[in-house]
C-alpha cells in the first residue's frame, strides 16, 4: 500500500519537476555548452525516475520458491530430454540459471556431464546373485545393495553412513557423488530419498531450496531475522530498495537497510567505522587530547607535560595549556606543572566550555556530531513504527469512535505516520553522509545542510504534529469541530514533507552536482508559481548560488583543513593528497 | 549397521587380510592388540627416493564413524618433508573428508571417501614421499628447501633416513 503512494506522488511530483526543468532550460538556453549537457542530464534523470518506481522485484514466500524451482526443473528437464532428478543436479550445478544450462548443454553435451557427473549410459548392475559392498567388504543379496548410474554397489547401511557424513557436513551434500573415488557419477534427491534415513531426506530437501534462493544470482533472502521470505530481484532498472513482506526494508545490493540516497559503499564504511570505533571513541575521548595543531588524538603515555606530535606535524606543545612549547620555560613551571594552564584555570578561562570548544576542533568530536545524529533518527524510526502499529491495532478504532467518523477517513494519520518513518530513514543516512561529504567542497557542503536542515525542519513539524496534535483528539471525549482542520493541517503536513525529502534524495543522489565546482547555477529563477516543490527548489537554487559564487572565508581554524578519511590527519586544503598516509 | 561396530569389524577385516596377504613397501598391526582404531604401521622409504633405506614409523587413528570420515596418520619417526606437519601429522588430500571442501578446490577422486582401506592410504602415502607437493605445504620450511636448495633439503633426509635405521 504504501509503495502505491508513492508511486502515484512520484508520478505527480515527477511531472512537476519536468515542467520547472523545461522553465529553466526555456530560460538559459541561449547560455551556451554548459546548459546543453544539464539538459541532457535532466532527461537522463527523469527516465531514471520513471523507472524508479516500477516494481522491479518480486517477494516470495516457501510455496513461491518450491513453485519456481519445480518449473525451472521441468523445462530444463522437457527441453533436454533428461530425468528431472538429472535436470535439478544441473540447474544445481550451473547456479539455477536456466539460461546457462541451456547455453552450456548445447555448446558441450559431453562435458557439462563430465563436469554435473551425469553418466551417459547408466550401468545396470546384475539383477539376480550377489554383491560385494565396496566398503564394508561384505557380500550381500541383490535386494541389499544399490548404486547410482555408475553401478558401484554399496550396502544400504554404507550408503546411509555415507550420506548421513554428508548431509552433517551441510550444503556441499547437494555436490555428492558416488564413494569410489574413481568415479564421478552424481546422487540426485531420488537416492537420498531412498537411502538417506529421514532427518538427512529433510536436511537434503532444505539445502536443495536454500541453494535456489542462495545460489541464484537473481534472490536472495530477506536478512530480517526470523523472516522467511525472499526477494526476486531484476537488475537494470530503478534503485535497489526492496520492501519485503515482514515489513522489513532492505538494499538489495548490499542487504543492509535500505539507505538511499546513500550508496552502497558509504554505507559501508559507516557501519564499519560505528562497530570499530563506538569503543575506541571512548577510550579516545576519555583518554586522549588533539595535537592543537593537526588534531590527531594523542595519548600521553609519558610523565612529561612537553609533548612532540609524530611527522610530519613534530608540533612541540605543553599537554596542560596545549599552547606551543616554545612559550614554555623556568617561567611558567618548567617541565611539570604550567602556571599559564593553573592561572588560566583559576581565571576560569578553562572550564568546562572551554575545553569543550577545544575538542570541538577534535575529528572525533567530528564524528560523534553525526554518529548521535544517526543513532537519534534511528531511534525516533523505531519509536515512530512502535506508534503506527498501536496506531493500526487499537488507537485508530478508538479515534474513529470518539470523533465519529469512519476509519478509511482516517487514513490520513497513517500516512502521515509512513511518511515520518520513511523521513527518518532518510534522515538518519544523510548524516552518514554528511559524515563523508569532503570538507573543502564548501558549496557543496552549504548546498546540502540547507537541503537537510530544512528536511529536518519540515519532518520535526510533521512528527510533532503526528505525534503530540493527535493526542488532543484522542483523550477528548466527543467530537471536536477542530478535528477537520487538524487534518488537513496534517496532510499539508504530510506533503510538504514528503517534497522536502523528495529534494533532497535527488540532490544527493546526483553528488550535489548543482552545486559542484564545474557547475556554478546561473539560474535565479523568480517566476511566481504555487507549487511548493517548485518554490523550495527556487529557495535553494538561489541560495546555493549565492554561496557557491563567493569563496566562503576559512571561519576558523577547522575550515581551512580537511581531514583525511583514512587516517584522520587535518590537511591543509591547498594539499590534494593527505600529508600523513598520501591516502 | 553404521556405527562403531561396522568400524571395528571392518578394522579387524582389513588387519585379517593385510597379515595373510602382507603388501610390500610397508607393515601394519595394532598399537595395542585391544584397541582396534590405533595402528602402527612402518613405512619403508621407497626405492630411488631420497628417503630409500628408511624405516618410518607412523600411527593411523580411525574415527569411531569410520570409514565414513578418514583417519589421522601421524609419523613418530622424525620426518622432513612438505606435506607432513613439523608434529609428524601428514597432510594429503584423501586424508580430507569432502565436507572440508564444498565447493571442491579439489577433485572428489582425490579426497576422502569410505572406499579407501589402510592399503591405499599407506600407498597414498608412499607415493607421497616419492613425490612431494610443494604447492600447499604443511611444513613450509621444508617446502621452501625442496624448491630453493635441493642439496640442504637432502642432506636433512639423508640424516633422518640414518635415524631411522639406528632405532631398528
Amino acid at each position: 500500500m504504501e509503495s502505491d503512494d508513492d508511486m502515484h506522488d512520484a508520478n505527480d511530483l515527477e511531472s512537476v519537476d519536468e515542467d520547472f526543468y523545461s522553465d529553466v532550460t526555456g530560460e538559459v538556453s541561449d547560455g551556451g555548452d554548459a546548459e546543453c549537457d544539464f539538459e541532457d542530464d535532466l532527461s537522463d534523470e527523469s527516465d531514471e525516475i520513471v523507472s524508479r518506481h516500477q516494481q522491479n522485484y518480486t517477494v516470495l514466500n516457501e510455496t513461491d520458491i518450491r513453485q519456481r524451482q519445480e518449473e525451472d526443473i521441468s523445462r530444463v528437464s522437457a527441453v533436454l530430454s533428461i530425468l528431472k532428478i538429472q535436470a535439478c543436479l544441473l540447474l544445481r550445478h550451473f547456479n539455477w540459471s536456466v539460461s546457462k544450462v541451456h547455453d552450456e548443454w548445447f555448446a558441450d553435451e559431453k562435458n557439462v556431464r563430465k563436469d554435473v557427473g551425469l553418466l551417459e549410459k547408466p550401468v545396470k548392475m546384475a539383477n539376480t546373485g550377489e554383491h560385494k559392498c565396496g566398503i564394508c567388504f561384505e557380500v550381500y543379496p541383490r535386494n541389499v545393495v544399490s548404486a547410482a548410474a555408475c553401478g558401484h554397489p554399496f550396502c544400504s547401511s554404507c550408503w546411509k553412513g555415507y550420506i548421513g557424513t554428508s548431509v552433517s557436513d551441510g550444503p556441499g551434500c547437494l555436490f555428492l557423488r558416488c564413494p569410489d573415488p574413481s568415479c564421478n557419477a552424481a546422487i540426485g534427491q531420488d537416492m537420498i530419498n531412498v537411502l538417506g534415513s529421514d532427518e538427512d531426506q529433510e536436511k537434503y530437501a532444505y539445502y536443495l531450496l536454500r541453494s535456489y534462493i542462495e545460489d541464484n544470482r537473481k534472490t536472495k533472502w530477506c536478512p530480517a531475522p526470523g523472516c522467511e521470505f525472499a526477494v526476486d530481484f531484476i537488475f537494470g532498472c530503478g534503485s535497489y530498495d526492496v520492501s519485503c513482506n515482514c515489513s522489513h526494508i532492505f538494499c538489495w545490493n548490499c542487504t543492509e537497510e535500505a539507505h538511499r540516497p546513500v550508496d552502497c559503499g558509504t554505507v559501508a564504511k559507516w557501519i564499519l567505522k560505528n562497530s570499530a570505533e563506538s569503543e575506541n571513541m571512548n577510550w579516545l575521548l576519555a583518554n586522549s587530547k588533539p595535537c592543537p595543531r593537526c588534531k590527531r588524538p594523542i595519548e600521553k603515555n609519558q610523565g612529561c607535560m612537553h609533548i612532540t606530535c609524530t611527522p610530519p606535524c613534530k608540533f612541540e606543545f605543553c599537554w596542560l595549556c596545549l599552547g606551543p612549547w616554545s612559550k614554555h620555560g623556568e617561567r611558567t613551571g618548567g617541565f611539570y606543572a604550567c602556571n599559564r594552564y593553573e592561572a588560566a584555570k583559576q581565571e576560569g578561562v578553562y572550564d568546562e566550555s572551554e575545553r569543550r570548544r577545544e575538542i570541538a576542533k577534535n575529528s572525533l568530536e567530528r564524528y560523534t556530531h553525526y554518529y548521535e545524529r544517526w543513532a537519534t533518527n534511528q531511534q525516533s524510526r523505531q519509536k515512530a513504527f512502535a506508534d503506527l502499529r498501536s496506531m493500526q491495532s487499537d488507537k485508530l478504532e478508538k479515534l474513529s469512535d470518539i470523533q465519529s467518523q469512519p476509519v478509511s477517513m482516517l487514513r490520513f494519520i497513517i500516512d502521515a505516520m509512513l511518511q515520518v518513518i520513511e523521513c527518518r530513514r532518510v534522515l538518519k543516512w544523510t548524516y552518514a553522509y554528511g559524515y563523508y561529504l569532503p570538507e573543502h567542497e564548501h558549496a557543496k557542503r552549504q548546498f546540502f545542510e540547507y537541503l537537510q536542515g530544512e528536511a529536518e525542519a519540515g519532518l520535526e513539524r510533521l512528527h510533532q504534529c503526528a505525534e503530540k496534535e493527535l493526542q488532543v483528539y484522542l483523550e477528548a471525549e466527543g467530537p471536536i469541530d477542530e478535528f477537520n482542520d487538524f487534518r488537513s493541517k496534517l496532510a499539508g503536513l504530510t506533503s510538504v514533507t514528503r517534497n522536502y525529502f523528495e529534494n533532497l534524495v535527488k540532490a544527493l543522489e546526483h553528488g550535489l552536482e548543482d552545486v559542484g565546482p564545474n557547475r556554478q547555477p546561473t539560474c535565479t529563477k523568480t517566476s511566481s508559481s504555487t507549487n511548493t516543490a517548485d518554490k523550495v527548489k527556487k529557495a535553494v537554487k538561489s541560495r546555493a548560488s549565492g554561496n557557491g559564487s563567493r569563496s566562503a572565508p576559512a571561519t576558523s581554524s577547522w575550515d581551512s583543513h580537511w581531514m583525511c578519511e583514512q587516517c584522520t590527519f587535518a590537511n591543509p586544503n591547498s594539499a590534494s593528497a593527505c600529508e600523513m598516509c598520501e591516502h | 549397521m553404521a556405527g562403531p561396530s561396522q568400524a571395528s569389524l571392518l578394522l579387524q577385516k582389513q588387519l585379517k587380510d593385510l597379515t595373510k596377504k602382507p603388501v610390500d613397501g610397508f607393515s601394519a598391526g595394532l598399537v595395542d592388540d585391544s584397541n582396534v582404531f590405533e595402528w602402527g604401521v612402518t613405512i619403508i622409504g621407497p626405492p630411488d627416493t631420497l628417503y630409500e633405506g628408511g624405516f618410518f614409523n607412523a600411527i593411523m587413528t580411525f574415527p569411531p564413524n569410520y570409514p565414513n570420515s578418514p583417519p589421522t596418520v601421524r609419523f613418530t619417526s622424525e620426518m622432513w618433508h612438505p606435506n607432513v606437519y613439523p608434529d609428524g601429522r601428514v597432510c594429503i588430500s584423501i586424508l580430507h573428508a569432502p565436507g572440508d571442501d564444498p565447493h571442491g578446490y579439489e577433485l572428489a577422486s582425490e579426497r576422502w571417501t569410505p572406499v579407501h582401506t589402510v592399503e591405499s592410504i599407506v600407498l597414498s602415502i608412499i607415493s607421497m614421499l616419492s613425490s612431494p607437493n610443494d604447492e600447499s605445504p604443511a611444513n613450509v620450511e621444508a617446502a621452501k628447501e625442496w624448491r630453493d636448495s635441493r642439496d640442504e633439503f637432502k642432506k636433512k633426509v639423508k640424516r633422518i633416513v640414518r635415524k631411522s635405521q639406528e632405532i631398528l
